[in-house]
C-alpha cells in the first residue's frame, strides 16, 4: 500500500537556523507513528510542514498521495491536526467552538462530539478562556478527532493531561488506528510513545536519527533505577546482572543504569530485601547515546 | 452564528458594532442639536471673521446650510476618522491578530482554504462597516427632520456611502497587510499611515495651489471632496471601491504562499 506520508529531502531553514534537514520519511497507512525527540529537535517544524502551515525550503512532501506544494487545501481538508500549543477563541464555549469547526468541516456527528467530551470529562458549556490548560487541550483533541479524518497529525497531544486522561487519549488513538486510520503523534517522552506507537522516528537537532519499531527501541533504551536495600548494597552481584551498565552504591542505596529489559535484574534481586524501587523516565539523549554507541 | 467564517466574524463584531453605532448616532444627534445656534450666527454674520484659508478648508460658507454644517462638523474629519479607525482596528485583527494569538492554524488546517477564509473575513468586515453606515444614515435623516436641517434623503445617502467606502478601503488594506504578513502591528502601521497621508494630501491640496493637482489621489478627497452630504455622486467612489478590492485581491496569493506563525 502507498505510504500516507512520504517526504524526500524535506528541509526548513530559518535564515541560518536549521529547523529540519533533509527529512526522508515514509509512514505506511493504518499505523501509529511516534515522532520522538527532545524539545527543539524539529518535531513541530516537521509537523507544521506536513499540514501545510510552513513551506519547505527544500524537498517535497506527499500526504495522502497529494503533493503538498501543489494542493495544500486538499491535504488540509482531509487531515485532523492538533498544534503543539493549541489555542482557541477564548470568548467561545468549548461547544460553540467545536460547532463552528464542525460546520466549517461539515459531516460532523454532534453525538460523536458529545461522546468524546464525555470520555475526556470535558464540560462543553464553559468558556475556553476559563478552562485549565488540560481542559483546553481536550478541546483541541476533540476537534482533531471529531470528523474522523483518515490521517491525524498531533503535536504533543498529551501535554497538560492528567494520567487518567492520558490513558483515555491513548485509547482514542488505538481505536482510530484499529478503524484503519493513520496517526502521527509527537512527544518528548518515550514511555508515552511506547504505549501506542507501532513505529517510532527519532529526531535530533533537525535530523531524523532513526526510524525503528518500538520493540527495538525499547531494547536499546537506558533506564535509571534506584534501589533502596534493607542492608548493604550487593554491588558486585548487581554489576554482574545482564543489562546493568553502571552501579553506584552509597550505603544501602544503589543507583543503576539498565539497558533494555529489567527482567534479569528483578530476578537477581529476589533473594535480597529491597525496601523501595524508584524507576526514572528513560532519557532520550541516553537512548541516542546507546544507539550511536552500538552503531559505532 | 457559527455556520461559517463570515457569520462567526460578524458575530465577533456584535458588541463593537453596538458601541460604535451608539457613539455615531449620539454624535450626529448632538451635533445637529447645535445647528439652530450656528444658523443664528450666520444670520448675524459672525463667521466672516475667520481667515480665508480656514474658510476654504472647512467650507465655512457652506455651513450656512444644514448639509454644509454637517459636512464641516462631522463628515470631513470626525466621521471618516471613526469609520477608518473601526475598519483598521478590526481589519488588522481579523487574520493577523488571530494568527498571532495562535488561533488561526486550526481553522486553516481544515476544509476552509486560506483564500475563502480571507474573503469571508473581508465580507464580514464590510458588512460591519455597512451596518455602522446604516446607523449613520438613519441618525442623519432623523436629525435633519427633527432639527429642520433640510437634508434630502439622497444627499444623506451619498454622505453615508462616502464614509462606508473610506472605512472599507482602509479596513481591507489592514486586513490585506495582516493576511500577507501575519503581523498585526504592521497592518495597523501601514493602513494608519495611508489614512494620515490621505488626509494630509487632502488638506494641503486645498491650501497649496502646487499640490492641488495631486489632491484627487487622496482617498479623503475621493470620499468627501464634493460634499460628501450633497447632490453629486463623486467619481472618487469608484476609485475607493476599486482600490479596496485590489488590496484584498493582492493579499490572497501572498497569504496562500507564506508560513503561518505560531503564537
Amino acid at each position: 500500500m502507498d505510504p500516507v506520508i512520504r517526504t524526500s529531502g524535506l528541509s526548513k531553514h530559518y535564515g541560518h537556523i536549521v529547523g529540519l534537514e533533509s527529512l526522508d520519511l515514509q509512514v505506511p497507512p493504518g499505523i501509529v507513528f511516534g515522532c520522538l525527540g527532545p524539545n527543539g529537535a524539529g518535531k513541530t517544524t516537521a509537523i507544521r510542514l506536513l499540514v501545510g502551515l510552513l513551506r519547505p525550503t527544500h524537498g517535497r512532501a506527499e500526504v495522502l498521495g497529494i503533493d503538498l506544494a501543489a494542493d495544500p487545501d486538499e491535504v488540509q481538508r482531509r487531515v485532523g491536526y492538533l498544534p503543539g500549543d493549541f489555542k482557541a477563541y477564548p470568548d467561545l464555549t468549548g461547544g460553540q467552538y467545536l460547532r463552528y469547526l464542525g460546520n466549517l468541516r461539515g459531516g460532523v456527528d454532534w453525538q460523536a462530539v458529545e461522546l468524546l467530551a464525555k470520555r475526556l470529562d470535558l464540560d462543553l458549556t464553559r468558556r475556553i478562556g476559563a478552562l485549565s490548560h488540560g481542559n483546553r487541550q481536550k478541546v483541541g483533541i476533540i476537534q482533531a478527532f471529531m470528523n474522523e479524518p483518515e490521517l491525524l497529525i498531533l503535536d504533543e497531544p498529551t501535554a497538560g493531561l492528567d494520567p487518567l486522561m492520558q490513558r483515555e487519549f491513548l485509547a482514542l488513538v488505538r481505536e482510530a488506528r484499529d478503524a484503519g486510520r493513520t496517526l502521527l503523534l509527537s512527544s518528548h517522552i518515550l514511555t508515552e510513545v511506547e504505549a501506542v506507537a507501532d513505529m517510532v522516528g527519532i529526531l535530533r537537532e533537525g535530523h531524523l536519527a532513526t526510524v525503528d519499531s518500538v520493540e527495538n527501541l525499547k531494547a536499546r533504551a537506558l533506564r535509571r533505577i534506584d534501589l533502596i536495600f534493607a542492608h548493604e548494597v550487593p554491588e558486585a552481584m548487581l554489576a554482574g546482572v545482564p543489562g546493568v551498565q553502571e552501579v553506584h552504591a552509597d550505603g544501602t542505596i544503589a543507583q543503576l543504569t539498565v539497558e533494555g529489559s529489567t527482567a534479569d535484574l528483578i530476578a537477581a534481586l529476589a533473594p535480597y530485601r529491597v525496601d523501595d524501587v524508584v524507576s526514572h523516565e528513560a532519557d532520550l539523549e541516553e537512548i541516542f547515546l546507546a544507539y550511536y554507541a552500538e552503531e559505532g | 452564528m457559527f455556520a461559517n467564517a463570515f457569520l462567526k466574524t460578524l458575530r465577533d463584531q456584535r458588541r463593537a458594532l453596538v458601541g460604535w453605532g451608539a457613539a455615531i448616532a449620539v454624535l450626529v444627534l448632538l451635533m445637529a442639536a447645535l445647528w439652530p445656534s450656528v444658523r443664528d450666527m450666520f444670520e448675524q454674520d459672525l463667521l466672516a471673521a475667520y481667515p480665508e484659508a480656514i474658510q476654504r478648508l472647512f467650507d465655512v460658507e457652506a455651513m450656512a446650510t444644514g448639509a454644509g454644517f454637517l459636512n464641516a462638523e462631522l463628515f470631513s474629519i470626525i466621521l471618516p476618522g471613526l469609520f477608518i479607525a473601526y475598519g483598521i482596528g478590526r481589519g488588522a485583527r481579523l487574520t493577523a491578530g488571530e494568527e498571532q494569538d495562535g488561533i488561526l492554524e486550526v481553522v486553516i488546517v481544515g476544509p476552509l482554504s486560506r483564500t475563502r477564509l480571507l474573503l469571508h473575513k473581508a465580507a464580514a468586515l464590510a458588512t460591519g462597516i455597512i451596518a455602522l453606515g446604516a446607523v449613520l444614515f438613519i441618525a442623519t435623516v432623523v436629525a435633519s427632520a427633527v432639527m429642520d436641517m433640510g437634508i434630502p434623503v439622497a444627499h444623506a445617502t451619498i454622505g453615508t456611502v462616502a464614509m462606508v467606502l473610506i472605512g472599507i478601503q482602509h479596513g481591507w488594506l489592514a486586513l490585506g497587510v495582516g493576511a500577507a504578513t501575519g503581523r498585526r502591528a504592521l497592518a495597523l502601521a501601514v493602513s494608519g499611515t495611508l489614512a494620515v497621508a490621505a488626509y494630509a494630501l487632502h488638506v494641503v491640496g486645498a491650501l497649496v495651489a502646487a499640490v492641488e493637482p495631486w489632491q484627487p489621489l487622496s482617498p479623503f478627497t475621493q470620499a468627501i471632496g464634493p460634499g460628501p452630504v450633497g447632490g453629486t455622486v463623486p467619481v472618487g467612489f469608484v476609485w475607493l471601491a476599486l482600490t479596496a478590492v485590489a488590496f484584498v485581491a493582492a493579499a490572497v496569493p501572498l497569504f496562500r504562499r507564506r508560513d503561518i506563525a505560531t503564537a
